[in-house]
Order: C-alpha cells, then sequence, then structure tokens
C-alpha cells in the first residue's frame, strides 16, 4: 500500500520512488472524475527542442503527473512522513505537495493552485498552472506557460505569437494578413507550390485559421521551429507581399496572392467587399498602448543603498541584474522599447533618473529598490507609488484649473503643456495606484510579499515622473534568508516573471480592462482613531 | 589739587553715577511689574516639570510604528518643547521596540515658523549609519515628523535638515525638500 511508502520519507528518493511505483494502483475516486485527454498534448519548447508533454483533464481541469515533468527536469519525488505529502526536488530547493490540497509549500511558502492536488494511483497529479506558479519559483530558467496555444516555454527563448487571417478579394486575390508580436524579422521565399514564411525566432506560437476555398492557398501549416508553410493551390500564379504596420511591440505583414483568372470587366465587377475593420494585434499597432518602458535599478556608484545581512549582497548590484533581466523578458514577451536609467556600477541623480525617463517619453516607469529594517525577521516584496501631500493635492488641483499650455515655435497650432517639474506625477497617481496593485498581485503569486504590500510615500525619484510609476522594493535585504534568495536566479527569475505579467494586466487595463481590487496592503485613508498608542 | 583737577573728577563721578543707574536700574524700569507672588521657582523645579508626550518607535513586527507615552521635559515654549521632545526620541528604545533612527543621530537646532512649520536640524548620522530601504526610511522620518506634530498642536509640518543644510533625500527614497505632515498610516500598521 502507499502507506508503507511514506513510512520511509528519510530514505532515499529513489528507493521511496521505486516503491511508490511498484506499490498497487490505487485508484481514488477522482479515477471517477478522470475525463480523455485533452486535444492536444502541452508541447515543452526548449533552446532547439519541442517535445510532447502529456496531460490529462480531470473535472475539467487540465492535469500533469509530476513523473511526467520528472522525464523532463531533473527532479527527485520521494514520499514524506507527515499528511501523506509527496516532496520534489529540484537541486537544493523543494516543494511540499499534499494530495487533495489546492496548496503547495514552495521553499517553506504557500503557493495557491486553480485545483487541489490528486492521486491517481501510483501518480500525482496537478494543474498544469504549478508548472510555472511553483516549479517556475524554483528552476534556474525562465518558464513561460501559454495555455491557449499549448505551449511551456522553457529558457529565455524568441517565441512571437503569430496570427494569421484572410481577405478574399472580388478580383481573385487572396489577402493573407499575418501579425506577428513583438515585431520579429522575417523572409519570404518562393518555391514550387509553396510559399515559405521564415521568422527569426527560436519557435512560433501559431494561430492558423483554414484558407478559404478559393484554390489560391491550400493550406497552412507550420513547417519547423520558425518557418511557416503556405501551399498554393491551382490558381495561384504570382504573389506579393508588403510591410503594412511595424512597431516594437508587434508587425502586420500582407502576402497577396494573385491568380491566373482573366480579370472581370470593370462594369461587371460587383463593389469589392469593404475590408473588415481589422482587430488590433497583441500590442495594438499603430500606437500601442505601452511602448516604451523605463526601468530604474535603484542606487548605484557611490551610493550602495541597503547591504545584506551576511554583507555579501549590495542593493545597487542587486537592482542592476534584475533590471537587465526585467528587460530583457519584456523586450522578448512584447517586443516594446525598455530603456534602463543606469546599465552600470555608478552614481545616478533621483531627478536625473526621472528626466530620463520623461526624456524617452516613456509609458511606464518601474523603479527597482531592496528594502532594509532594524529588524532582521522582517520580509517580503512591497510596491510603493507617490503620495500626494497639501503640497501635491494643490499642484494637481492647480494644474486642472490652470492648464498653462505654451505654442510652440514653428509649428502654430501645436502647444506644449506645462508640467511643474516636481509635481509631474501628480497627474498619474491615480493609474500608477492600479499598477502598483497589479504589480502586488502579480508578486504575490510568485515570492514572498510583505503584509504591507502596497504603500504610499513622498518618493522623490516618482515625483519628477510624467507617467504611471511604481517603485518596487523586491524583498529584505537585512532578512539573512531573503537576502540569499534576492541573490539567487531563481528568485530573481520569479521577479521578473511577475513584473513582466503585470505589465500585460496593466496594458490590459489601459486598453479598458478593469482594475484590481483594492490589495491586502493597499495604502487607505488615514482615518481618526487609527492611531495605536500604548 | 586745582579747581581743573576738582571739575574733572566731578564730571567722571557724574558719568559714573550715570552710567551704574542705565546698567542697573533703566533694565527694571522696562520689565513688567514683577508680580509679588508667587517667588520664582528654583531651577531644580522647572527641570522637574514634565509633560505626557507621544514618542515613536518601530514594533515588534516591524510593519509599523507603535506611539509610546513618555514623560519629557516640560519646555518654556514651542522650541524648547520641541527640542525636549526630540531629545527623548532619539534616545535608544525602551524593549522590545526599536529605534528608527539611526545610531549617533545627535539633534543640533530646531526653529518653528509663524506657518507652524518646524525645521529640525539632525547630524549627519542620520544619514551615513541609515542602513537604507523605504519603509526604513519612511520610519525614520515619520518618527522625527511625528514626534513634534503628535505633541504640539503649533507644529503641522516638519522639514528635516542635515547638518544644518537642506537635503533631497535621507536614503536616497525619500523626498525631504519641504516639511512633511503627520502620517498616521505607518503607526496604525498594514492589515493583520
Amino acid at each position: 500500500m502507499y502507506s508503507t511508502v511514506v513510512t520511509c520519507a528519510h530514505r532515499t528518493c529513489i528507493a521511496a520512488l521505486a516503491l511508490w511505483t511498484l506499490t498497487p494502483p490505487v485508484l481514488a475516486a477522482v479515477s471517477a472524475g478522470q475525463d480523455a485527454a485533452p486535444s492536444s498534448p502541452l508541447t515543452l519548447v526548449t533552446a532547439g527542442a519541442r517535445t510532447p508533454l502529456p496531460t490529462t483533464m480531470v473535472a475539467g481541469r487540465e492535469m500533469i503527473a509530476i513523473e511526467d515533468l520528472a522525464a523532463h527536469f531533473p527532479l527527485a519525488i520521494r514520499g514524506e512522513t507527515v499528511a501523506d505529502s509527496v516532496r520534489v526536488s529540484y537541486r537544493d530547493r523543494a516543494i511540499l505537495l499534499t494530495p487533495d490540497q489546492p496548496l503547495v509549500s514552495v521553499d517553506g511558502r504557500l503557493v495557491s493552485l486553480p485545483a487541489p492536488v490528486i492521486r491517481a494511483g501510483r501518480r500525482l497529479l496537478v494543474p498544469v498552472e504549478f508548472i510555472d506558479r511553483a516549479f517556475g519559483l524554483l528552476y534556474e530558467e525562465p518558464i513561460d506557460l501559454r495555455k491557449p496555444s499549448r505551449l511551456l516555454i522553457v529558457g529565455a527563448l524568441r517565441v512571437p505569437r503569430v496570427t494569421v487571417r484572410y481577405e478574399p478579394l472580388a478580383d481573385d486575390t487572396l489577402r493573407v494578413l499575418v501579425d506577428i508580436a513583438p515585431a520579429t524579422g522575417h523572409a519570404i521565399v518562393q518555391e514550387p507550390k509553396r510559399l515559405l514564411m521564415h521568422l527569426e525566432a527560436d519557435a512560433l506560437d501559431v494561430t492558423l485559421p483554414p484558407p478559404p476555398p478559393q484554390n489560391l492557398l491550400e493550406s497552412v501549416r507550420v513547417l519547423d521551429a520558425d518557418t511557416i508553410e503556405l501551399v498554393t493551390g491551382s490558381r495561384f500564379a504570382s504573389y506579393r507581399s508588403s510591410m503594412l504596420a511595424s512597431t516594437p511591440a508587434s508587425s502586420r505583414v500582407l502576402v497577396e496572392l494573385l491568380s491566373t483568372a482573366p480579370a472581370v470587366s470593370s462594369a461587371a465587377a460587383p463593389s469589392p467587399r469593404p475590408a473588415a475593420a481589422d482587430p488590433p494585434p497583441f500590442f495594438s499597432a499603430p500606437r500601442p498602448l505601452i511602448s516604451t518602458v523605463v526601468i530604474d535599478p535603484g542606487h548605484g556608484g557611490s551610493e550602495s543603498g541597503a547591504r545584506g545581512a551576511s554583507g555579501a549582497a549590495t542593493e545597487k548590484d542587486l537592482t542592476l541584474a534584475v533590471a537587465r533581466q526585467l528587460k530583457h523578458a519584456i523586450e522578448a514577451r512584447y517586443g516594446i522599447r525598455v530603456l534602463q536609467t543606469r546599465d552600470d556600477d555608478r552614481h545616478v541623480g533621483l531627478d536625473e533618473r526621472a528626466a530620463y525617463a520623461n526624456n524617452a517619453k516613456a509609458d511606464l516607469f518601474i523603479s527597482l529598490h531592496a528594502n532594509a529594517s532594524p529588524r532582521p525577521g522582517v520580509r517580503g516584496a512591497e510596491v510603493f507609488y507617490l503620495e500626494l501631500d497639501r503640497y501635491g493635492d494643490e499642484a494637481r488641483r492647480r494644474a486642472r484649473l490652470d492648464g498653462t499650455t505654451l505654442p510652440a515655435f514653428g509649428s502654430a497650432g501645436r502647444e506644449i503643456e506645462l508640467v511643474p517639474w516636481d509635481l509631474a506625477q501628480a497627474q498619474h497617481v491615480d493609474r500608477s495606484a492600479v499598477l502598483a496593485r497589479m504589480v502586488e498581485e502579480q508578486l504575490g503569486s510568485r515570492v514572498e510579499v510583505s503584509r504591507r504590500g502596497v504603500q504610499q510615500g513622498p518618493l522623490r525619484v516618482l515625483q519628477g515622473v510624467n507617467m504611471p510609476a511604481v517603485l518596487i522594493e523586491m524583498g529584505y535585504l537585512t532578512n539573512r534568508e531573503q537576502e540569499a534568495a534576492l541573490a539567487s536566479g531563481a528568485y530573481q527569475a520569479a521577479l521578473v516573471q511577475a513584473i513582466t505579467d503585470a505589465v500585460e494586466t496593466f496594458r490590459d487595463y489601459l486598453g479598458g480592462g478593469k482594475a484590481p481590487a483594492t490589495g491586502r496592503g493597499a495604502a487607505a485613508p488615514a482615518a481618526p482613531g487609527w492611531i495605536a498608542r500604548r | 589739587m586745582t579747581a581743573r583737577t576738582l571739575a574733572l573728577a566731578s564730571v567722571l563721578a557724574a558719568g559714573a553715577t550715570f552710567a551704574a543707574a542705565y546698567v542697573v536700574l533703566l533694565p527694571r524700569l522696562s520689565e513688567p511689574p514683577a508680580a509679588p507672588v508667587p517667588p520664582a521657582a528654583p531651577a531644580e523645579d522647572v527641570e522637574a516639570r514634565k509633560i505626557t508626550a507621544h514618542l515613536f518607535f518601530v514594533a515588534e513586527d516591524g510593519l509599523r510604528l507603535v506611539s509610546i507615552e513618555r514623560d519629557v521635559v516640560f519646555g518654556e515654549d514651542t522650541v524648547e518643547q520641541a527640542r525636549r521632545i526630540l531629545e527623548a526620541q532619539l534616545e535608544p528604545a525602551p524593549p522590545p521596540y526599536a529605534s528608527a533612527i539611526p545610531p549617533g543621530t545627535t539633534l543640533r537646532r530646531v526653529f518653528v515658523t509663524d506657518r507652524g512649520e518646524a525645521f529640525v536640524d539632525v547630524s549627519a548620522e542620520v544619514r551615513s549609519a541609515h542602513p537604507g530601504g523605504s519603509l526604513n526610511e519612511l520610519f525614520t522620518t515619520y518618527t522625527i515628523v511625528n514626534a513634534l506634530t503628535a505633541n504640539l498642536p503649533a507644529v503641522t509640518a516638519v522639514q528635516i535638515l542635515i547638518d544644518g543644510k537642506e537635503v533631497d533625500s535621507l536614503a536616497g527614497h525619500l523626498d525631504l525638500r519641504r516639511p512633511l505632515q503627520q502620517n498616521d498610516r505607518l503607526v496604525a500598521g498594514p492589515p493583520q
């Protein structure tokens, strides 16, 4: 029985796993609820390889067996004596799973899953979200689970989203519109009976509907990791292609397939069907909601910032390390421009950082810091946005009333808005608050967040920033465990993933999406009687 | 002794008398009438007079400030009382609390303007010995701000100076270029 396995918690994981797999299958009640397998397995995309990863549906939820994960990642699995739990280890870190529980412990921190862990015979099933939410915290490389496209991307790979649509025209031309996000270099090559579209990518995340029955295009499919094949039909004669729009966030390529059919006389030709309104690509062109992000690695140069409890880590080094990864992640995922206020170990003034972001006309400003406390036990990430005091409130009121503008020389009719330099953030505070809550929400799903998750303060670096802006304290360096975590690649990758996700949710919010509810640590208005006197 | 000598002596004597009268009597004439009772309190009694003030320290959970009542020496006016409160605030925290003000920090001067804005000038240790961190800097700053605004109705905002100079920031996070108002949210603490 399985109980014999869990009594040997302190033996080697190999022995435990062997016993575990030798036990007779115990078909739990969940077996009855086990649905058919999903339409296709997940595809594990790594550098140079694509591997199917089988999953199964249980009560409408897609689950994956830990054993199948262990076939692709160096995991050790063993039973525990407590609560029938199972320990999944990666290097020196571990995840503790308990059947029937929707929570797992990742290095002692609880992570919630959308469904409970299930034991099905000799296998332990977890929701597929376990992979990026829990295992992603331990693993050394970024993990990106794209459920709609059935991709599990491991590593910093270029995997653009490619969406193909068709517009048949009355003159026997087929317009093939290819949206690529982020914008990715491409080349189209004509071969007998087909066109090959090569993209500069490690893999493709594609949506390919079947072509219309026009005998110009028979089929479209992904040929290799980076190539889309368009098999031409019997009436195809030639093609022409052009770039309709391109921003770093997305590009739209038009491929027109031309037929050999004689042109219909203009008199008899029906009026061409009006082109359907193009749905916006991922970061909607031509004016994306977020096109530039400025990342501000706090401190630098002679200003080291907070120091680790052991003295090994300094705030200025950690913020720069995370900023570089974050820049890479946002660029790779969304293709938008990402700038850093510093990319080396040098002192940059607080006003200079704000000016840099303003001059770049950035849409988001993210300042990275690491925290310190006189209490070594304090831990957890925190997110700050600007608090307006009576001066700031007055400035915001005045700005609304005045609306001061100056005419621009040499450009009749164009005006330059005047914003008081050190109060530029006043008009963005409401959206900064939304951004702060989104960042906190995403951080909370991946790393430990302090009970003061979202806070306000008169933060100097944010005051002059003329865009939504937050300051993220990534953890407490004065806590020994957090100091070690902050210096680790896994924790940094989790931070990067969380902030990158928050950029997307904020982009959705700007596009008309819903703002999150007030976070658990969100600053509430001060009220009389809140002072805790002793 | 000649008549000339006598005249000179008379002039000198008159001058000395006038000077004595100027030094001794004139101030008394310009003072308000002295209250007949009670007699002036001895110096040690003035020192013994206390007020109860709320001082601020970092709580055990490290996530909020707590307000603790302490006896503080009475000050004759707002500036003197502010100085006394801040001196008490700069002393080590009573267990189990911690002080958010870096050790070695001393108070240099205090000014209070007619608009109720206090300027607190502290020594450079407040910055050089500060461990950093946004929350910690909030605690340090509002320990000083709240210590005055919570206890002195005449003080509505506080600006911190370091070594007699205005500063941009204390540890690279907060804006200290203008007076700050009392912050009760840090004292209330996070949701439990």
